[in-house]
């Protein structure tokens, strides 16, 4: 078995330790240790994402007229930026629905202009992104969804609301599925399209998260007009649009970059605390390893398929759900390690680690939730990957 | 980067799986798990003419000289048939003991029995010697009812001792999975004058143990792997309220669930067989934690999966129990998961 990643990529590790020896003074580490004064952290992350936009270690792939550094796919290279990127601690950059989402489903269906104007300032930080998705009627069952546009001239007009808009009060553009045409069928009439979040008639109203952050919202539209180009592909092609951008979901969510970087701050508050010597606790940490171990390699695996060309059937389909549950578990068993110092939040004085560990144990419940819930997955892996047969329908009344 | 296995490799396992399927199909492991010993006097023969006993020696002494991945294979596939054979113990652990010692003559003529299939020793880490006597019972002895020969390893060590050499009483013990035996083996302050030296050292000792930790957690994958198997073509046919019982969330989601732990160790197995290939020092870590969490999840696996069948699941017809305890047998022999994570984070944490 070969997992090596070839000499020839020696010069490229070469270059991202001196790239991080040359921008020290930016850099922005991974992990539980970072934290503050929100605009603060968020100017820092900016500053950060733009010095790897520059040197092409963010939006490598993304081509040279729209901003990025334009280089062929290339999963080694990645891995090996990854790889260095973690041992040295450093944040791999933004990684939210603009960017990860938004971007390649752009790439994919997108209008020349649409891709010049949209796609650099979005990789660059400076434009900002919410998915207009669920709604209060169309959660898991997303394409019953009503918010719905009519054609006047050569804008649409939005009614209705969508719900558990992350980010969407910070956010500049939204991309959102609406309802264009009424009798297309359920699938049918849908479009996609994106929108500025000043436009007249939105109204943005925060829901507070168990987080104690306000970071999603519900998004009301009265008569809110929208250009007719504003659609990304065909009026009608919506759905196939929207589910290209659900795939690139599942895999944000589903990444576990920082899973070691967590395994290892689990294990210094261990340390602190003494009880790394408690069998107890040095078995939940082992149980934690073994897991953490092995979806390291079933990445790689999952790695070889793409390498290759070759359809990664079930085990592909259920990184979203491993990696979530365990990030989970990790940040359980430190706040359990911390004792009664676990019931601090952020801001309180004698907090450890900003109260990311107590935060991201509830953001962690939220990715479980989020993105298709884990009962979703179950049916996704049970359906595409084993082929048990779908839920029937109920009869009708 | 190519993470997995090669193409010869997947060709090996097609291969063993055909051939086990063919020759020892469910009928026939049910017949010795059945019988009052539980013995398959011709499979290891069978095992030897297909080059499965052999795979870890030499070329020259009649095996095929492959690695750790291709005796994982197999052994995942022996699992997945249920198999009736100690494959860990006497084609993993046995030969490696012996290649790793010094035996001249001896020692190749058991390399060769072993690789034929016909020659059978059991290994006996840590065995009773002192001042140069062979003195007390040893227990959960794997396949040692019909052994030619007992391998005893004492710091490293390694004495051969025919099995009818006179002061040795072997006594079959009762196992829950019934496809693999165990025995009692008392020695009466047996001469170590009457065993052949066969050197040895503790560095190639621990390796063999390691490598045997690897083919257990690879019989589980397998096990656990078939009971999913058929836990899902069964929740394919099987009706109940008019559905297809696999349509039902409660039922498709165990099946999701395992499949979602159960794939990961395949991957896990992959990487900690070619580390075991590499000689990397890394192994003293992923042998341990491999079994503790592959068993673990095989044995959960087999727990939900039985479920699938509902009550016919915990009958003796159905096959699910044969797997269900082959899993059970493959947690408990050379270190339960509990000890052996604690093994491991004495490596890692102090």
């Amino acid at each position: 078995m070969d997992t090596s990643i070839g000499s020839e990529y020696d010069s490229l590790r070469e270059e991202v330790r001196s790239f991080f020896a040359a921008n020290q003074d930016a850099a922005v580490p991974a992990g539980p240790g970072f934290g503050g004064d929100a605009s603060e952290v968020r100017r820092r992350v900016v500053k950060w994402q733009q010095r790897l936009v520059d040197a092409g270690y963010a939006g490598r792939e993304i081509p040279q007229r729209y901003g990025g550094a334009g280089l062929e796919p290339d999963p080694l290279a990645s891995l090996v930026i990854e790889e260095e990127f973690q041992s040295a601690g450093v944040s791999l950059g933004m990684e939210n629905q603009g960017i990860s989402m938004f971007v390649p489903t752009l790439l994919h269906f997108g209008r020349e202009d649409q891709k010049q104007e949209l796609i650099r300032p979005t990789i660059r930080g400076e434009l900002i992104w919410c998915q207009g998705y669920s709604e209060p009627g169309s959660g898991s069952d997303l394409a019953s969804l009503r918010t719905s546009a009519v054609l006047d001239g050569d804008e649409y007009v939005i009614n209705g609301q969508k719900i558990w808009t992350s980010g969407a009060r910070e956010a500049d553009m939204m991309f959102a599925l609406i309802r264009t045409e009424a009798d297309a069928g359920k699938h049918g009439g849908i479009s996609y399209m994106v929108l500025s979040m000043d436009t007249p008639g939105l109204d943005v109203r925060p829901l507070m998260t168990m987080t104690g952050d306000a970071s999603f919202n519900e998004v009301f539209f009265t008569d809110v007009r929208v250009p007719a180009t504003n659609v990304i592909g065909r009026p009608g092609q919506g759905w196939e649009v929207g589910t290209y951008t659900l795939r690139f979901e599942r895999n944000m969510l589903g990444r576990s970059n920082a899973t070691e970087s967590y395994v290892a701050g689990c294990v210094e508050i261990l340390r602190e605390t003494g009880l790394i010597d408690s069998p107890v606790y040095r078995d939940r940490l082992l149980r934690l390893e073994g897991r953490v171990q092995a979806m390291k390699y079933h990445q790689l695996r999952l790695l070889t398929d793409r390498l290759k060309k070759r359809d990664s059937g079930a085990g592909g389909l259920i990184v979203k759900l491993n990696n979530c549950q365990l990030n989970y578990d990790v940040c359980a068993l430190a706040i359990d390690a911390m004792a009664e110092r676990g019931v601090l939040k952020r801001g309180s004085k004698h907090v450890r680690d900003y109260g990311n560990w107590q935060r991201n144990y509830m953001y962690a419940l939220g990715l479980i939730i989020g993105g298709g819930t884990a009962q979703i997955q179950k049916n996704i892996i049970g359906e595409r990957g084993l082929g048990l047969p779908r839920e029937p329908k109920p009869a009708a009344a | 980067m190519d993470f997995g296995l090669t193409q010869p490799q997947e060709l090996l396992r097609d291969s063993i799986a055909r051939f086990l399927a063919q020759d020892v199909g469910i009928e026939r492991v049910r017949r010795v798990m059945d019988s009052e010993s539980g013995r398959d006097e011709a499979i290891h023969g069978q095992l030897g003419d297909q080059g499965i006993t052999g795979l870890l020696i030499d070329m020259d002494l009649g095996g095929s000289e492959l690695g750790m991945q291709e005796a994982a294979i197999a052994a995942q596939e022996i699992g997945r048939a249920a198999a009736p054979v100690n494959f860990h113990s006497s084609y993993v652990l046995a030969p490696l003991l012996i290649a790793g010692g010094d035996g001249g003559e001896r020692r190749n003529d058991l390399l060769e029995g072993i690789a034929e299939g016909r020659t059978l020793v059991t290994p006996i880490l840590d065995a009773p010697i002192e001042n140069g006597r062979i003195d007390g019972s040893v227990l959960y002895l794997p396949d040692a009812a019909w052994a030619d020969a007992f391998l005893l390893e004492d710091g490293g060590s390694l004495h051969l001792l025919d099995a009818t050499t006179p002061g040795i009483e072997v006594e079959a013990l009762q196992t829950v999975d019934d496809t693999r035996r165990v025995a009692e083996v008392t020695f009466s302050s047996v001469d170590l004058g009457a065993a052949e030296s066969l050197g040895g050292n503790a560095d190639s000792t621990r390796r063999a143990l390691y490598a045997a930790q690897i083919a257990l957690a690879a019989d589980a994958l397998g096990a656990a792997q078939k009971g999913l198997h058929i836990a899902v073509e069964y929740a394919k046919e099987r009706k109940q309220f008019d559905r297809i019982i696999g349509s039902f969330q409660a039922v498709k989601h165990i099946c999701a669930e395992v499949l979602a732990e159960v794939e990961p160790v395949q991957s896990l197995l992959w990487h900690t067989a070619d580390v075991w290939d590499e000689g990397s020092d890394e192994i003293e870590n992923f042998a341990p934690l491999l079994k503790a969490h592959a068993t673990d999840v095989a044995n959960q696996a087999v727990t939900m999966t039985t479920q699938v069948f509902g009550g016919i699941g915990f009958t003796h017809e159905c096959d699910m129990h044969i797997f269900y305890k082959r899993a059970g047998y493959d947690r408990q022999m050379l270190g339960n998961p509990t000890a052996l994570r604690e093994q491991v984070a004495a490596v890692m944490y102090g």
